[in-house]
């Protein structure tokens, strides 16, 4: 187990998640930015208002950035 | 045991002289740590609980080991109202979401208890009733309401129960309790800490603006409180002032 945390990008803003999660590998950690950008696409189409963010930040808990999630890479894919 | 009356549970502060002496002798002290289950889903409820301090979460469990917050009491209620009252198995599981000490008493001797005396027995199907209110209440909040709204609800109650504007709790129990990812807290706490309602740290959350929480939560606030007054005549701003008084 490692703790991660999930900070939000926006332009050049970082919304810093103060506690992080317990998680077992770096994939459920990047499967947990998946899911929180999906949610916050989500809530931003739903609500009608921007999207405030650019990017899910994965970092560990010395504060090192491991990887990130673009929003976009959130977005279903179209059938057609 | 000291005088029921000056009870912080609210039930056995409500009670009558008669109904507070048949209860009297079958009282116990419990105290739970944060995390603790009261009873968990299809559980027998072999006592009753009721909360003095703390906050107990009733929660709905699904197969994926996700689980959602359905309703919370804490000094205003009683939990497992319903088990005396022929409804011992569980419907939910109950966890003390901070820390909690109350009084407990057996689910067979209440049941006992409430053939001998029709008031305790209205007072106990009363307080069932709120829990069906209130959990009615957060499944519509649930389904139609926005994060900010329902968080802000969240915080308000959670402040009411504890009395106290700092919120011993984690980010990652909101998310959970609430049914949305990390993210989404983490976002809408930003949110509120830069309009200067609440200041978050870790596993802290303080309360600087009660009107300002009114007003970015939902009507369901209101609603909940509404049904606590009407049915048992709770309300988190009498319930204050009782307290400042004993102190």
């Amino acid at each position: 187990m490692a703790r991660y945390y999930f900070h939000i990008k926006d332009g050049a803003d970082l919304i810093r998640d103060p506690e992080g999660t317990e998680l077992s590998t770096p994939d459920d950690a990047r499967l947990q930015a998946l899911r929180s950008a999906r949610e916050l696409w989500a809530d931003a189409i739903k609500s009608g208002r921007e999207l405030a963010a650019d990017a899910v930040v994965i970092a560990d808990e010395h504060g090192r950035t491991l990887t990130f999630v673009p929003m976009n890479e959130a977005l279903p894919k179209r059938t057609k | 045991m000291p005088m029921l009356a000056n009870s912080p549970n609210h039930f056995l502060a409500s009670l009558s002289p008669t109904d507070a002496d048949l209860l009297r002798p079958h009282l116990k002290s419990l105290t739970l740590a944060q995390g603790a289950f009261i009873y968990k889903a299809e559980d027998l409820i072999e006592r009753v609980y009721f909360p003095h301090t703390g906050v107990i979460s009733l929660i709905v469990g699904l197969t994926s080991g996700q689980f959602v917050e359905a309703g919370m009491l804490g000094r205003n209620g009683v939990i497992g109202a319903g088990a005396p009252l022929d409804g011992s198995i569980a419907l939910n599981s109950a966890i003390a979401q901070v820390g909690s000490s109350g009084i407990t008493v057996e689910t067979g001797v209440l049941k006992h208890l409430v053939r001998e005396s029709e008031t305790l027995r209205i007072s106990l199907v009363r307080h069932d009733q709120i829990v069906s209110a209130h959990t009615q209440q957060v499944a519509a909040c649930n389904a139609l309401h926005e994060l900010e709204e329902r968080l802000s609800r969240w915080l308000l109650q959670t402040r009411d129960l504890l009395m106290s504007d700092t919120l011993p709790l984690t980010q990652e129990f909101l998310s959970q309790m609430l049914g949305v990812q990390r993210s989404s807290v983490t976002l809408v706490a930003c949110k509120l800490q830069d309009a200067g309602l609440i200041r978050y740290r870790r596993g802290r959350i303080q309360v600087l603006d009660v009107e300002g929480l009114q007003d970015s939560c939902c009507e369901c606030y209101a609603a909940i409180n509404a049904h606590f007054h009407r049915l048992v005549g709770w309300s988190p701003d009498a319930a204050a002032r009782h307290a400042a008084a004993e102190h």
